[in-house]
């Protein structure tokens, strides 16, 4: 079967694949993407790119799935639904496409009242559901009016799920909604407790979609309580805080820190191993948020070196 | 009805700095019932003003709204003296209503007295909720009852986004996620299918603005 991916082929193939998140620099610093790329390209199969989290503006993420191309890697290009219209999504599709960009991972967005510019005007012109449609639209010749294209875009298309989220049974039907829209492979928002995630598994698995599990470690209780705080639908059991801070209590400074961090670690490893034995799970996609460089400890002590060629 | 909130004092002093004689207007509609344009907020603005070196000749306080083009001309029928005497109008009313003044009597200028917000539902006094975006292709006979477009903070058609939890909006933790509400309702009513197809993209042209309805001859309910 012809793959238009290495992730698409990994994935097919079987292989429990790992890829991880590049935020794009929060300015016009090129080198920042190809330096974080190059600490981890080894390490893992793709690399996202996210798509201004949160409403916070970065740098353009075909711009940056560009330069992660340059880099010698593959790019995951993330687009949120959240700040496009129809027309903006189409010129950016034959735009990252142009690029080399051909896996696109669609999602809804955070709110932007979450981010640092509350006061820009809302799009959401579409869902991620919808965004999916779009791009599936043109992968068949024509744009949205109908009018053939000069050069006809193809893409391994993605999306997300939070297993975490509310109502059970609807977050189902929207992974459902997703594929029967085209998305082929998905990533979880991030994993802690185990056993809704294994729940919400028993719903997806029928549907024959390839599933990455989200994995964010923890550097310590202040992260962890800021993400539950912050982050929208992120879920970590207080036991899990505590843990970390029974990890530095008795220590200061980067001694404590230190302590937190390998526990964070320690704790990553856990739900990736406890994930991989999860059935329907088909990878992992680390999410470091500024912590790149345990990336690759994580692949390498989590025993899924070398990747696979 | 139309949500509406007074503008802070300080910015109506300033739109009103160098005009003396003012009118103020109000309505029995929306504007008496969001309490920016009854009597008593005329009374109040009144006195609000006089304390600041104003001078208030009169009310124009329509019975039914200000937008209402009949009852306007009757309400301002007799007090045209008094309307052209004064400098300029102050309205304590929604932005249509500014618009109408402005229109019926070019004159003067009309100054808002409000911030017009959105159209919502008024369980008590002083309580508003938006309900409607006005988007011109309603859907609630498929959700429920309840309003996607306007309940969730995105819009969305196809189900909740992955930041509900528990019920709640990730936008605001003591917000109802509206998509929980519909998926309730719609399982109660055993109607679970309507929100199980996927919602195409959405036609939003109903919504470009400026938008009119002009009824000709026997064209309603036929």
């Amino acid at each position: 079967m012809l793959t238009l991916t290495r992730l698409q082929e990994l994935l097919e193939r079987g292989e429990f694949v790992v890829t991880a998140e590049v935020g794009p620099p929060h300015g016009s610093d090129s080198r920042m993407v190809i330096t974080k790329t190059d600490l981890m390209k080894e390490h893992c199969d793709a690399i996202n790119i996210t798509d201004n989290v949160r409403g916070i503006p970065t740098m353009d993420s075909s711009v940056c799935s560009h330069l992660v191309i340059q880099a010698g890697a593959e790019p995951v290009m993330h687009i949120s639904a959240r700040d496009r219209n129809r027309i903006q999504l189409e010129s950016a599709l034959y735009g990252a496409h142009a690029l080399g960009v051909r896996n696109l991972l669609f999602v809804t967005g955070d709110h932007s009242l979450l981010g640092t510019h509350p006061e820009a005007k809302l799009v959401y012109d579409f869902d991620s559901i919808q965004a999916l449609q779009i791009a599936r639209h043109l992968m068949s010749g024509t744009d949205l009016s109908g009018q053939k294209l000069e050069g006809i875009p193809e893409f391994y298309l993605g999306s997300t799920f939070n297993p975490y989220a509310d109502p059970i049974e609807l977050q189902i039907w929207r992974v459902e909604k997703k594929r029967d829209s085209g998305a082929r492979f998905f990533q979880t928002q991030a994993i802690y407790e185990i056993s809704r995630f294994e729940e919400f598994m028993d719903g997806v698995r029928p549907l024959g979609v390839h599933v990455l599990a989200g994995v964010i470690p923890l550097k310590g209780p202040k992260m962890a309580r800021f993400m539950n705080r912050r982050i929208p639908g992120i879920a970590i059991p207080e036991e899990m805080i505590s843990r970390l801070e029974r990890a530095g209590s008795g220590l200061t400074g980067d001694a404590r820190r230190k302590a937190m961090k390998d526990e964070g670690v320690e704790i990553a490893l856990e739900t990736i191993e406890a994930v991989r034995s999860i059935n329907g799970v088909n990878g992992i996609h680390i999410m470091a948020v500024g912590w790149e460089e345990v990336v690759p400890e994580l692949v390498e002590r989590a025993g899924l070196l070398p990747r696979p060629r | 009805m139309i949500a509406m909130e007074l503008k802070p004092i300080k910015e109506i002093l300033q739109m009103l700095e160098g005009y003396e004689k003012i009118v103020l207007f109000g309505d029995s509609g929306c504007a008496q019932m969001c309490d920016v344009g009854g009597i008593l907020q005329l009374e109040d603005m009144e006195e609000l003003l006089s304390s600041h070196g104003k001078i208030v000749l009169g009310y124009v306080f329509v019975e039914g709204g200000i937008c209402d083009g009949n009852a306007f001309k009757l309400s301002v029928a007799n007090k045209m003296h008094m309307l052209e005497e004064a400098d300029a109008y102050l309205v304590q009313a929604c932005g249509v209503a500014t618009q109408v003044v402005t229109e019926a009597l070019p004159a003067k200028e009309a100054f808002p007295a409000t911030n017009t917000q959105f159209l919502g539902s008024m369980p008590e006094r002083f309580m508003h909720y938006e309900k409607c975006s006005m988007c011109g292709d309603c859907v609630l006979h498929l959700t429920g009852g309840i309003c996607p477009i306007t309940r969730c903070p995105k819009g969305l058609l196809n189900g909740p986004c992955g930041g509900a939890m528990n019920g709640k909006c990730e936008v605001n933790p003591e917000q109802d996620c509206a998509w929980q509400l519909i998926y309730d309702r719609l399982k109660a009513l055993g109607k679970l299918d309507n929100i199980r197809k996927i919602w195409d993209l959405r036609d939003w042209s109903p919504t470009h603005k400026p938008r009119k309805i002009e009824v000709t001859g026997d064209s309603m309910m036929s």
